[in-house]
């Protein structure tokens, strides 16, 4: 059926909620934009039929040209709401991104999401004087200075800003400097306790 | 060392540091724990908080923090063994030890400058004197000092003369006073006891600081309960300190007494309450409430037929429908309600139970929230021993912790749903225990055992609900014997833990008397037995009187031990017959068995 395969890139990106990145599917792509070729090439065909003389074939040269307008509306909402979701991974994860995700995107995503981060460090540094202004943390304005947090699983010995070693093991419960805190909260590690 | 000013030498020490808490895995350490950590994040104070439940994870986890930490913080653990022995701390390591096992080992009381300890020091103590203990070796110097100097040799052997009998004169004191050294020590340490509740040691530091709130006062309370409900504190001292507490609740809770300015029904208030004393009845229905709490289950001897008649009788007394009763306590008719303390209390009077009234506090937040003391405390233990494993032992701590929130109202219910099956569970292994005579006359002691099959006998592998049974054994045991030597035996229980490991834990509880001052001497009992039976055991729990048994020895060798009419050795030699007896059931075989005269 013409136009299952794109349909299928965005339901795909539908059912990972929550902002995941599935992997590139580079084939289901090429096939979409192959069968956008072969329409195109027989609308060709048969316009040049219908022109000289052949009415009939107007409604079949209407429906391919209308399936390949869906095709390319699904391919770029496709290509356009992976970006917007590889966009929110810098804010989540920070700069670098773990290996498991970067697996999951193409060599040009990988490109453009290095220029956004480039575009980003710029503008931060060009707000707030002379050292700019870290945009990525404290998204929610912060309640106190410290925060309580508990680990939720192994994850070995960590450096606070004054050189001390935390060594955070299961079930422990730490008293910790909020900023040092939020990028293990956001990937997992701890939960952030409220009393 | 005693700290003498709580705030100078340990707050204010360790306010600009960064803390390591090891905390005991029993209800009066969480409240302690709750109330330091609500006075560290006052005021920053970095922190981590590492549970622990026996010596092993102590020692595993003072090795793996030893090198980030200066300062560690022990709640409920620590104070009755010698901790820089154990531990072999660095010399700028400090330990600040708050913890209510006594007696508090000699060692920490005497060192100057690592070991600080955070207890009242007019709890009776009776620790040694330093002298009696201590004694700085001088003599060898002198001994060295005599050279002699090349003169006359009648000179010199009048002089060797006198050294030899100098140093047999020195010689002979030190041996006495080693001896009585042995004694002194042996006397202080022989017995253990509770001291007063962590908890409140921590709400008096907070109070000192004037940053105590109702919060804390309302943790205070239940670490004190807690030593009430596990039996660890004489009943003077829990009138005592509830008399000090009270003077706190009605310092922060004046106001509600005031009709026009009380506060909103949504703000914490603490209340004190003359309360009847069964297990969980406001969220349960009376009639079970009364067939689970040991006092009332033991006095109405509710394992026999004649029992439960008398239960009826004791419910027609008071003129409570049955229906009414078995209904959940909080549908009962509200007339019933009014009065049930009174009348409950006069009926008890008559059918011999006179102690059903105790001294307690309630705390309310909200319409439906309203809790007892002794609510709290059996729900927090039951979730911090609950065998259904979600994860490493430390997931119920973490959950125990949480419950004492008043934000986590749901684990709380989860905990209290816990403690019903919980009570029920004792109730039943109680009466099978009584009806089928499992509890045995050893001689100088009883015992008990339960087999791997019992129903529920999972649950009595964790040392608070195996103490809570054999307490409830103890007391319904005592009054059905008609034995009168068998009222006055403790009681020595003893559960499979792990059963795949074939080990067996052993509890053994002081006997039960009217005026018992508490004091338990099973942990010297068991030290000793195991050390003449060269049996492996482990004294993993801070409570020493409870024992971990390997029942994987090959052979025995018991040594005849001098007759002595002193208990404790008497015991000794029965309990290594008992340990024989042990391993024959889990390990029937070959046993070599040699006996020494």
């Amino acid at each position: 059926m013409v136009g299952e395969r794109a349909v299928g890139l965005v339901r795909e990106l539908q059912s990972a909620a929550g902002g995941r990145l599935p992997p590139f599917r580079a084939e289901e792509l090429g096939q979409t934009l192959e069968e956008m070729r072969t329409l195109y090439e027989r609308n060709q065909a048969d316009v040049s039929e219908a022109k000289s003389g052949r009415t009939d074939l107007i409604f079949l040269i209407r429906f391919r040209h209308c399936c390949l307008l869906r095709n390319q509306r699904c391919i770029v909402a496709y290509l356009y709401d992976r970006l917007l979701r590889i966009r929110a991974l810098r804010w989540e994860y920070g700069s670098i991104l773990p290996n498991t995700i970067q697996f999951h995107m193409a060599a040009e995503e990988v490109e453009w999401f290095n220029r956004y981060k480039k575009s980003l460090a710029t503008y931060m540094r060009s707000v707030g004087g002379e050292e700019g202004l870290d945009l990525t943390q404290d998204i929610k304005p912060p309640k106190s200075l410290y925060i309580e947090v508990r680990c939720l699983r192994d994850y070995g010995e960590f450096e606070i800003d004054d050189g001390t070693t935390v060594l955070l093991k299961k079930n422990s419960q730490h008293f910790l400097p909020r900023w040092k805190c939020e990028q293990l909260i956001r990937q997992g590690v701890l939960e952030h306790i409220l009393s | 060392m005693f700290v003498t000013d709580c705030r100078r030498e340990f707050y204010d020490v360790i306010v600009s540091q960064r803390v390591l808490l090891l905390v005991a895995s029993d209800v009066d350490a969480l409240c302690a724990c709750k109330i330091l950590q609500a006075l560290f994040q006052c005021d920053h104070v970095q922190y981590t908080l590492v549970p622990v439940s026996g010596w092993q994870e102590l020692e595993t986890a003072f090795l793996e923090h030893k090198d980030q930490f200066k300062y560690f913080v022990f709640i409920n653990c620590g104070a009755n063994v010698d901790l820089l022995e154990i531990l072999q701390p660095e010399e700028d390591t400090y330990f600040f030890v708050c913890d209510s096992h006594r007696p508090i080992n000699v060692v920490n009381v005497y060192n100057e400058t690592q070991v600080k300890l955070l207890v009242k020091q007019d709890d009776d103590l009776d620790v040694p004197a330093y002298d009696d203990i201590f004694r700085d070796e001088e003599d060898e110097e002198e001994d060295s000092e005599n050279e002699s100097d090349g003169s006359e040799p009648s000179d010199k052997r009048r002089r060797f003369e006198e050294e030899v009998i100098e140093r047999t004169m020195r010689r002979r004191q030190r041996r006495e006073w080693e001896a009585r050294r042995r004694e002194i020590l042996f006397d202080y340490e022989q017995y253990e006891y509770h001291g007063t509740s962590s908890a409140m040691v921590m709400f008096d530091l907070a109070w000192i600081m004037s940053k105590d709130l109702n919060d804390m006062l309302w943790w205070a309370i239940v670490g004190l309960t807690d030593q009430w409900v596990q039996d660890k504190i004489t009943h003077m001292k829990y009138v005592t300190d509830i008399g000090i507490l009270q003077r706190h609740v009605s310092r922060h809770n004046h106001r509600n007494e005031d009709e026009e300015n009380s506060l909103s029904i949504d703000c914490m208030r603490i209340a004190f309450e003359y309360d009847l004393r069964l297990a969980l009845y406001q969220h349960w229905s009376l009639y079970e409430s009364l067939c689970n709490t040991s006092y009332t289950s033991a006095t109405l001897k509710l394992w026999s037929v004649q029992g439960q008649k008398r239960l009826q009788e004791f419910l027609a007394d008071m003129g409570l429908p049955l229906k009414q009763v078995k209904q959940k306590f909080n549908s009962m008719d509200v007339s019933l309600k009014e009065n049930l303390r009174e009348m409950i209390e006069e009926s008890a009077n008559k059918f011999g139970m006179k102690d059903l009234r105790v001294q307690t506090f309630s705390i309310h937040f909200g319409f439906k929230n309203k809790f007892l003391a002794s609510d709290i405390v059996y729900a927090t233990a039951s979730l911090m021993e609950n065998i259904e494993k979600e994860g490493p032992e430390t997931t119920n701590f973490i959950k125990a912790l949480d419950s004492l929130s008043r934000g986590n109202l749901d684990k709380l219910h989860q905990g209290l749903d816990l403690a019903k099956k919980q009570l029920r569970a004792i109730q039943q292994t109680v009466a099978s225990c009584i009806c089928t005579n499992l509890v045995i006359s050893q001689g100088p002691f009883l015992y008990c055992s339960l087999m791997e099959g019992t129903p529920d006998v999972k649950l009595f592998s964790k040392p608070v609900s195996l103490c809570l049974l054999s307490k409830y054994l103890l007391k319904s045991f005592v009054c059905s014997t008609k034995n009168k030597r068998c009222k006055l035996l403790p009681l020595i229980m003893a559960a499979p833990m792990d059963v795949e490991q074939g080990t067996v834990i052993m509890v053994g509880i002081p006997p039960e008397t009217e005026s018992s001052d508490k004091k338990n001497f099973f942990g010297r009992a068991f030290e000793k037995a195991a050390d003449s039976t060269n049996s492996r055991t482990l004294h993993n729990h801070f409570d020493m009187s409870m024992v971990l048994f390997g029942s994987l020895c090959w052979k025995l060798r018991i040594r005849c031990s001098e007759v002595v009419s002193d208990v404790p050795d008497f015991i000794v030699l029965q309990l290594c017959q008992l340990a024989l007896f042990e391993m024959f059931q889990y390990r029937p075989g070959l046993w070599v068995l040699c006996l020494r005269g």
